[in-house]
């Protein structure tokens, strides 16, 4: 007897099953290539603008942390010169940490208070504020006074997602090959890179190449095996436009987190630059540290990466 | 029309509502409209249970013996009305069809079994034994809200966002509201629990018990329903009915089986659901407050006998002498006498375990998701009581949630100040596995998250086998508190090379 032909109890032929089998194998493949632009040996790095500050490095001393900032930007030419119009800009402050303002484990809110500010003076079209925290995210973003400042400000706020990260490709042999990077940190017209400069056990002082530490997700903990290395190449994989360096108190003893505040000094100033191994290398002065024991300096050194010869630089102090 | 159900409904639907929010809100920044204990602090079993096993005056005890008064005037309003356990045996039953079927099964004497229970979790209680949480509608709710239902929905709803984000290509479109979602109800990362289907099947076995008898849990096994059912045999609100025929039409319908066959009925088991006003074809039965009926309720032996009510007297008084008796002995063994690190502010393993009522609450709240349930590790005592496992999620060292969201004091409120001095273990480095200790690499990502001030990882230097000297880590015990996450962040695999040992 004739069976009514329905979706559910088709008999299968011969030639439906091998028609079925064909039309897997033309879409399986387009499916999965798809997704795939890049071919091998094709970094996917942030390009390099280039863009040059009227000085190497300035440093602005001043007891304000907003109007410090401000006058290291506009000494550097004003933030007109990093950001275009519309541009969506992304400002990495160290975020790291549970501790407060005062315990110096986190950039000072004003600082980037004021980045933000003056992000949105130049026209920018959204400012993105974000690190990769090592406590829990919500009691850093709450307790840094970094969410509160940077919304008040204008920017958004939020938090790192580890499936929303690209993998990193370099045109040259890496440690850091497809490590994964925070989508929106490589997806922007211009990087800001806002880190405090404290001490670390590991790195004796962790300033702005290893807080691009913040944009890498995934099990960071083995970035720390021949770490000065894949700083180098995480700092060339972003190349920061701008570094501004929180330096209006350091945290001297017992960092990155410390959390006494006998550990804390003042220091009262703001360094602005183009090149985040400059930065690096002059902030090892604020606190007289040899930069030849920063393995991530030693190691730029070594690959003639940035500047990072005080003598050679030209720098600037406005107070 | 049905009014009265109806309403009843609205209010068992908002009760239900309104748990899971409290128990949704249960995360930092702790923010919700109520208190994380609310539920529980109204709840008389597990606050008097606690109280009588602890030895000690809870606070919040009195919200608990308000219920009793209440019960005494209204009958078990609660078990119709609020119970959102009651409300998910009512909702499961009506899906599966089973609302009206089987309803004339009787369940007959099996439904003193609750009060044996009762009777057993208070000669425990007098015994110093905190048997509450076993059977405690309120507790295995909460359980399955927080550890199930919550992590599931959050789970599946964060993978549907995630796969059209990154298989669809909808990013740009969904990510601001993605991100604002992670921020409210999503959590910013769905929890996971270990033998969440363990538990579960113990839910799933109690909503499925109706399949015996409509509200079989009700009738016959729940304790709080069996202490609420002695509150109701006084109480004032009654069942009235103006005119009857004998029909016999409400008996077979009755969820809780409570209409005797002389048309009569047992106010220790209504739960007052209001089906039987609309049940009756008379249009003539009602309820009403009446505080003394004229003619006196013929007498119905359902309850205890008196001599087994003195058996049960006896018992417990002899249960209490051994309490007394045991006492004067040294405690049995070290607390956590195995490996299992428990929450901070947990005083001494049999203090705890007297007063956790396993309702989940830490381990919901727990910002790292380090805190889970025990299986039988520690024991059938030991069953679903919190532990922290640091490879999971260490404990965040100025947090002090889950002191403040446990009900009965199981885990102390501390202070930061006090939650920065309380110890839950020693971590211990493995310089087998060390990557500086026994490959003379460079790391220290220990001393780097290590969150003591003044840090209770020290670097040594150290000349591995290649011949560089490297800082390599060492446990100052003075300093330690145990919170695990220089474990949690150890790079080594697959086991760490720092780990957290019970204090």
């Amino acid at each position: 007897m004739e069976q009514p032909q329905s979706f559910f109890n088709r008999r299968v032929t011969r030639r439906g099953f091998l028609k079925l089998l064909g039309a897997l194998a033309v879409t399986l493949p387009a499916w999965s290539l798809a997704g795939r632009h890049a071919r091998a040996g094709e970094t996917n790095a942030r390009p390099k603008k280039g863009i040059r500050g009227d000085h190497d490095l300035v440093v602005a001393e001043g007891a304000d942390p907003y109007a410090t900032t401000v006058k290291a930007v506009e000494a550097l030419g004003g933030m007109g010169r990093f950001v275009s119009k519309g541009a969506t800009v992304v400002i990495k402050p160290n975020i790291g940490w549970d501790r407060t303002p005062a315990q110096a484990a986190n950039t000072h809110p004003e600082v980037v208070a004021a980045l933000i500010d003056l992000c949105l003076g130049a026209g920018a079209g959204r400012v993105n504020v974000f690190d990769a925290t090592c406590n829990d995210a919500r009691r850093c973003y709450d307790n840094s006074g970094i969410r509160e400042a940077a919304e008040a400000h204008g920017a958004s706020v939020y938090f790192t997602n580890d499936w929303d990260a690209v993998k990193a490709r370099f045109a040259y042999e890496s440690p850091m090959e497809g490590w994964p990077i925070v989508r929106d940190a490589v997806a922007c017209d211009t990087f800001i890179n806002v880190p405090v400069l404290k001490h670390h056990g590991l790195t004796r002082l962790t300033i702005a190449m290893k807080n691009l530490m913040g944009v890498c997700t995934g099990s960071r903990g083995t970035i720390h095996q021949g770490i000065g290395r894949k700083l180098v190449d995480l700092t060339d994989f972003i190349s920061p436009e701008l570094t501004v360096v929180d330096a209006t108190r350091v945290l001297l003893r017992n960092g990155p987190q410390g959390g006494n505040l006998a550990d804390v000094e003042r220091r009262d100033t703001v360094l602005a630059s183009t090149d985040p191994v400059l930065a690096d290398a002059y902030a090892c002065s604020l606190v007289g540290v040899d930069p030849g024991e920063l393995p991530n300096l030693v190691a730029a050194k070594a690959r003639r990466f940035g500047l990072s010869d005080l003598a050679r630089a030209d720098i600037a102090h406005v107070a | 029309m049905k009014k009265l159900v109806r309403i009843r409904r609205v209010f068992q639907l908002f009760f239900l509502v309104l748990f899971i929010y409290i128990l949704w809100s249960t995360t930092y920044p702790l923010t919700g409209l109520l208190p994380p204990e609310t539920f529980f602090k109204i709840n008389p079993i597990v606050m008097v249970m606690t109280a009588l096993s602890g030895r000690i005056m809870l606070a919040g005890l009195s919200a608990g013996l308000a219920m009793i008064v209440l019960t005494l005037l209204f009958g078990r309003f609660f078990c119709g009305w609020v119970c959102p356990l009651g409300t998910m045996i009512d909702i499961t039953a009506r899906l599966a069809r089973r609302d009206r079927w089987g309803r004339s099964m009787r369940t007959g004497k099996a439904r003193l079994i609750k009060f044996g229970i009762l009777f057993l979790v208070f000669i425990a209680g007098l015994a110093g034994i905190q048997a509450a949480w076993v059977l405690d509608p309120m507790v295995i709710m909460a359980r399955f809200v927080s550890l199930n239902l919550i992590p599931a929905a959050t789970q599946a709803l964060d993978s549907v966002f995630v796969f059209a984000m990154t298989t669809l290509g909808m990013r740009e479109t969904l990510i601001d509201a993605y991100r604002w979602l992670k921020e409210s109800f999503l959590g910013i990362q769905p929890h996971f629990f270990a033998h969440a289907g363990g538990l579960f099947l113990f839910f799933a076995l109690i909503i499925g018990s109706s399949a015996l008898a409509p509200r079989f849990w009700c009738r016959c096994v729940c304790p709080l329903g069996a202490l609420y059912a002695l509150a109701a045999k006084a109480a004032w609100m009654r069942r009235l009915v103006d005119i009857c025929r004998h029909c016999t039409l409400c008996i077979p319908r009755c969820r809780m089986g409570a209409i005797r066959e002389d048309m009569t009925y047992d106010k220790g088991e209504c739960i007052l659901c209001m089906d039987c006003v609309y049940d009756c074809p008379q249009h003539a039965t009602r309820f009403g407050i009446v505080p003394r009926l004229r003619e006196k309720e013929p007498e119905h032996r359902t309850g205890i006998s008196r001599r087994s009510f003195l058996l049960l007297l006896g018992l417990s008084l002899a249960a209490l002498g051994r309490r007394v008796f045991a006492a004067a002995s040294p405690p049995a063994g070290t607390p956590a006498g195995s490996g299992i690190i428990r929450p901070p502010g947990a005083s001494g393993e049999e203090a705890f375990l007297d007063r956790c009522v396993r309702c989940g609450n830490c381990m919901k709240v727990c910002p790292t998701n380090g805190l889970q349930p025990l299986m039988l590790e520690e024991g059938l005592e030991g069953l679903w009581t919190p532990r922290l496992v640091p490879e999971i999620g260490y404990c965040e060292y100025l947090c002090t949630l889950c002191g403040e969201v446990c009900p009965t004091g199981a885990l102390r409120r501390l202070d930061v100040e006090q939650k920065k001095r309380t110890r839950l273990g020693l971590a211990v480095v493995d310089r087998s596995l060390c990557i500086a200790w026994a490959h003379g690499q460079e790391c220290l990502v220990c001393e780097e998250h290590c969150p003591v001030a003044e840090k209770a990882i020290k670097v040594v230097e150290h000349r591995g086998p290649s011949g560089v000297v490297v800082g390599a880590p060492v446990v100052d015990p003075n300093l330690c508190v145990g919170c695990g996450i220089c474990q949690n962040k150890c790079p080594s695999r697959p086991d760490r090379a720092i780990r957290v040992f019970p204090y």
